[in-house]
């Protein structure tokens, strides 16, 4: 389990995120919404370790993760970014074993048990028939699969999606959320180096709220660095905060299934 | 080692390893280095060097016509060895008078033709092109600093005699090979001068023919001055070395032998007001110093008086207008050698025409 | 399509490099033939002095110049391959090359200056000035990578820019060196032109440690600069300390060239290229390049040198002018033939 305490980033004298409290659980996902600019993307970093913090700790298993190496963090942490920055020359197999890398020595030396996960988490994103294609041949929506991929090959108990669904259509959104929860749901398939055998903790940072209304177990609303409201779905997404939050009245309803929050903006 | 390399290889931070690594082969550095700085200073041995008598190599130069000008063809025969101390400081002995030269420069090739040594040099560089009979040599090089060591070596020479033109790192290069290297460093005076062919004759065995041609140089420089010597004022002169860039021409400063000459033929060069031996003179400079003589040492290069005097500001220099821009042959001045004299009675003759013929 | 995995490239550039060491010992303005250079190649391994002044010169010019002048440019085109290489992907730009954050400029400052000093006629007076460019060249790296330095990162485009204007302002204090030590700067001119070097086996004995190691070194480099084409930030978040590793690489790399330069003058393009022509034969994968760059830049640049030997027999060209002349067309073509997709995004 993930625990943020008082975390606090400032960007040239400028506070980004201030005394921000979390906790990601094993097996949860956290999403994390809010205007542009809220400090999303930022607290993402910060997590994973880019952006040093002013104030406060990030702990895991009581090891506080400002104090540990980049490749022991790394076996920690995995992050899926949002796609771009990937070498065009790399194959999509290529790309998705470097997420071994806080495993493998200076030469980058591989070994079958590598390429094994590597295959099983490539069958899981359904990526593996594209194992040899380069990356400047593949679609955004394949390569953020890729991505993910990556994440699960690292093999941490903690993932961050920085708004994995930018490039993606309707069909991979869904899609690609469908898999990190079945990824939380279940016992983890892909067996974790570090001992751990249970589910990772998911924080994913999303625009679309009405995904958010489907998969996130908690939600966070994060507003100008602060966070605004925490807690499960019924408490996070009500209308005034959002509404306050965005700038746009806001409504939430119920779907016809009546299973999920369905929110709608209402235009003047 | 193995063990513990193992153990690192198996190091779950992989940057460690890399450091481990570095550390390692810096110690080795470290002492290759020592070990490098002590084999450099005792010299690693040339190749087997090349045994005395000096039978045709595999690739023979053309046959030389015989020099035309010649007082004693064959070199005097000398008892002792020759030591002689060279322009870089190094002791150079010869065990006899070199039979077998290659020159390095073509001050050198002008000197040892006029000491009668012509025809013991077997090699030339590029730019020699004086007296004519030294084009016929085999050529080992020089142009754009680059010199055909391989000609060189195979040509067996006796004796190299490179001048300051050439980098000491080539004459340490001919060294290496087994050669025996005389570097000649520019005179700084007539007296220097006749230093210098002494000390060619007495490396080719031509030592009383070298006396006599720097008694004769002598003599020529002292009627030069007795005529002069009733100048007054020297005539303002402006050598232009370099003219491509017609706003900041390039000419000689003081300490450069062409400014010596100048003033040994009765001018002023208007340069010497510069800091450094050589260096450019601004266009406004030149016209308020508006010197009387206007000599083109670029005229070997194909400039001429029309262009010169085509140049945008030109036209205003008395020297432009009253037609007293001459071309040069910056060889004659630019040359340590004999012909220094010739181009000092050529300055004499351009300067006082009257007190010349 | 992915390359594939075979030995097949490293087989076909030992062989390239074999070649091409034959041809550098083989071709010069002398001409030996075969037989005699059999005899002589027996001779010297017998410990045996010549039997006649005719072989006796052909083993000065066999073992003398030609030899040593082969491992000379062979490591140093090695050298400048892999360090091209290297920067490459450390910068993650297709122009970098071993010049990129100042090593030649101040090498060329460090040779200057040290002539300019007039050092007197001895080995350690004629060593003055490759150790001075040598030296010139990590000090001008090391004030790059002050420069560039923001807190405890090194971003790649501060130490471009800075590498660029320590570049310039270098050149330019060459420059106004070179004008005013008069007697000095025609040696100037010819070391800058490459030529000058104490030849024989005076520098591949005294460049050996910085190859050993820096090459050994360089080679190991192939898997995290893969990490570092993502970026600096996925590099840093899949685990790799990329300021560490930045700092490490540039290190080794400078150390490699700055030897390279001291003792062979500024080479152009060897380091630009042979990685480029790699790339588009065996792709992007750092860990085959590296040690490819090694034999390719090897074989390419002694190429390159019997080609100047050759071309205008007797006069030689600086190496320099060859690698510029014939490496672009070469480059071009390789690029037309593979017709890869863009290798750089």
């Amino acid at each position: 389990m993930l625990e943020v305490n008082h975390l606090s980033v400032r960007y040239d004298q400028k506070p980004v995120l201030k005394k921000v409290n979390l906790r990601l659980e094993t097996g949860k996902i956290l999403a994390v919404i809010g205007p542009n600019g809220a400090g999303k993307s930022t607290l993402v970093r910060a997590l994973s370790g880019i952006i040093p913090a002013e104030t406060g700790r990030i702990v895991f298993d009581g090891h506080d993760l400002a104090n540990l190496p980049p490749h022991e963090r790394a076996r920690l942490v995995a992050i899926v970014p949002q796609v771009r920055h990937l070498p065009p020359a790399f194959t999509a197999w290529q790309v998705v074993l470097l997420g071994r890398t806080p495993y493998l020595n200076w030469f980058g030396q591989v070994s079958a048990q590598d390429e094994a996960i590597v295959r099983q988490a490539m069958e899981q994103t359904r990526t593996l028939e594209l194992a040899k294609r380069l990356v400047s041949e593949l679609s955004g929506g394949e390569l953020q699969r890729l991505l993910l991929a990556r994440a699960l090959v690292q093999t941490t108990p903690i993932m961050l999606l920085d708004e994995p669904t930018t490039h993606l259509d309707l069909h991979y959104q869904i899609s690609l959320l469908n898999q990190v929860q079945e990824l939380v749901r279940q016992p983890a398939a892909i067996s974790l180096e570090n001992g751990h055998r249970s589910p990772p903790a998911v924080l994913v940072v999303l625009h679309d709220l009405n995904l958010v209304a489907r998969y996130a177990d908690q939600v966070m609303l994060l507003v100008d660095g602060q966070v605004r409201a925490y807690g499960s779905q019924a408490e996070v997404l009500r209308a005034d905060l959002l509404s306050e939050a965005f700038g746009i009245p806001l409504e939430v309803m119920r779907s016809p299934n009546g299973k999920f929050p369905i929110i709608v903006p209402l235009m003047a | 080692m193995p063990g513990h390399f193992q153990a690192l290889k198996t190091d779950p931070n992989p940057v460690h390893l890399f450091e481990e690594m570095m550390k390692r082969l810096s110690f080795l550095l470290v002492f290759t280095l020592l070990l490098t700085l002590i084999l450099s200073a005792c010299s690693p041995a040339p190749a087997p060097a090349v045994t005395e008598a000096a039978s045709p190599p595999a690739t023979a130069p053309t046959p030389l016509p015989q020099p035309t000008v010649t007082l004693e063809p064959m070199p005097e025969p000398t008892d002792e060895p020759i030591i002689l101390s060279d322009g870089l400081g190094r002791t150079v002995t010869l065990p006899a008078p070199a039979q077998r030269i290659v020159s390095m420069a073509p001050s050198n090739t002008e000197i040892l033709f006029a000491v009668g040594a012509g025809g013991q040099v077997v090699g030339r560089d590029d730019f020699s092109n004086y007296p004519p009979e030294a084009l016929a040599l085999l050529t080992i090089g020089g142009s754009m600093g680059d010199y055909n060591l391989e000609q060189i070596v195979s040509l067996n020479p006796d004796l190299v005699l490179a001048a300051e033109i050439n980098t000491p790192e080539q004459v340490k290069a001919m060294e290496d090979l087994g050669l025996t290297v005389f570097y000649l460093s520019n005179p700084a005076d007539m007296e220097g001068l006749y230093a210098m062919l002494d000390t060619v004759g007495e490396l080719s065995g031509h030592k009383t023919q070298a006396e006599t041609l720097a008694a004769s140089l002598s003599e020529r420089v002292a009627v030069v001055e007795a005529t002069l010597s009733a100048i007054e004022t020297p005539v303002t002169v402006f050598y232009q070395l370099d003219g491509t860039e017609p706003a900041k021409p390039w000419t000689v400063g003081p300490g450069n032998f062409i400014d010596l000459l100048i003033r040994m033929a009765g001018g002023e060069n208007i340069g010497a007001s510069l800091e450094f031996a050589w260096g450019q003179l601004s266009l406004e400079a030149l016209l308020v110093a508006d010197p009387e003589v206007i000599l083109l040492g670029d005229a070997n290069y194909g400039v001429t008086v029309e262009q010169v005097a085509g140049r945008a500001g030109w036209g205003d220099l008395s020297a432009v207008r009253e037609g007293r821009v001459f071309p040069f042959d910056d060889d004659l001045v630019s040359r340590p050698g004999p012909r220094m004299v010739d181009g000092l009675e050529e300055m004499a003759r351009i300067f006082h025409p009257d007190l010349f013929e | 399509m992915l390359k594939e995995r075979t030995a097949r490239p490293f087989l076909i550039a030992l062989l390239i490099l074999a070649v091409a060491l034959v041809l550098s010992v083989m071709v010069g303005s002398v001409f030996i033939p075969p037989g005699d250079l059999f005899i002589v190649l027996k001779a010297a391994l017998q410990g045996q002095t010549p039997s006649s002044p005719e072989l006796g010169t052909f083993t000065t010019i066999l073992f003398s110049i030609r030899l040593p002048r082969t491992v000379l440019i062979a490591m140093t085109g090695a050298a400048l391959a892999c360090s091209g290489s290297a920067y490459q992907g450390l910068f993650r730009n297709p122009l970098a090359d071993p010049y990129l954050i100042g090593v030649a400029s101040g090498a060329g400052l460090g040779a200057v200056a040290a002539m300019s000093l007039r050092w007197p006629y001895t080995t350690l007076g004629l060593l003055a000035v490759p150790l001075a460019a040598f030296s010139g060249g990590l000090l001008t790296v090391w004030i790059v990578y002050v420069l560039a330095r923001m807190g405890r990162t090194l971003p790649v485009t501060n130490l471009i820019l800075a590498g660029v204007a320590m570049s310039s302002f270098a050149t330019a204090l060459t420059t106004f060196l070179m004008l005013n030590s008069t007697g000095e700067l025609r040696r100037a001119l010819v070391w800058l032109l490459g030529g000058s070097t104490l030849s024989g086996w005076q520098p591949v004995i005294a460049l050996m440690p910085y190859w050993l190691v820096g090459l050994g070194a360089l080679i190991t480099t192939g898997h995290a600069l893969n990490v570092m084409q993502f970026g600096d930030e996925q590099a840093q978040q899949l685990g790799l300390p990329v300021t560490r590793v930045r700092r490490l690489i540039i290190i080794v790399a400078s150390l490699t060239t700055a030897a390279a330069v001291a003792f062979v003058g500024v080479i152009g393009f060897v380091g630009l290229i042979v990685p480029h022509i790699l790339r588009l034969l065996v792709g992007g994968d750092y860990r085959r390049l590296m040690p490819l760059a090694l034999l390719g830049g090897a074989a390419f640049l002694l190429l390159a040198d019997v080609l100047a030997r050759v071309i205008m027999a007797p006069q030689e060209l600086p190496v320099g002018v060859i690698t510029a002349l014939a490496g672009a067309p070469f480059f071009l073509w390789v690029l037309r033939r593979t017709r890869q997709q863009n290798l750089w995004g």
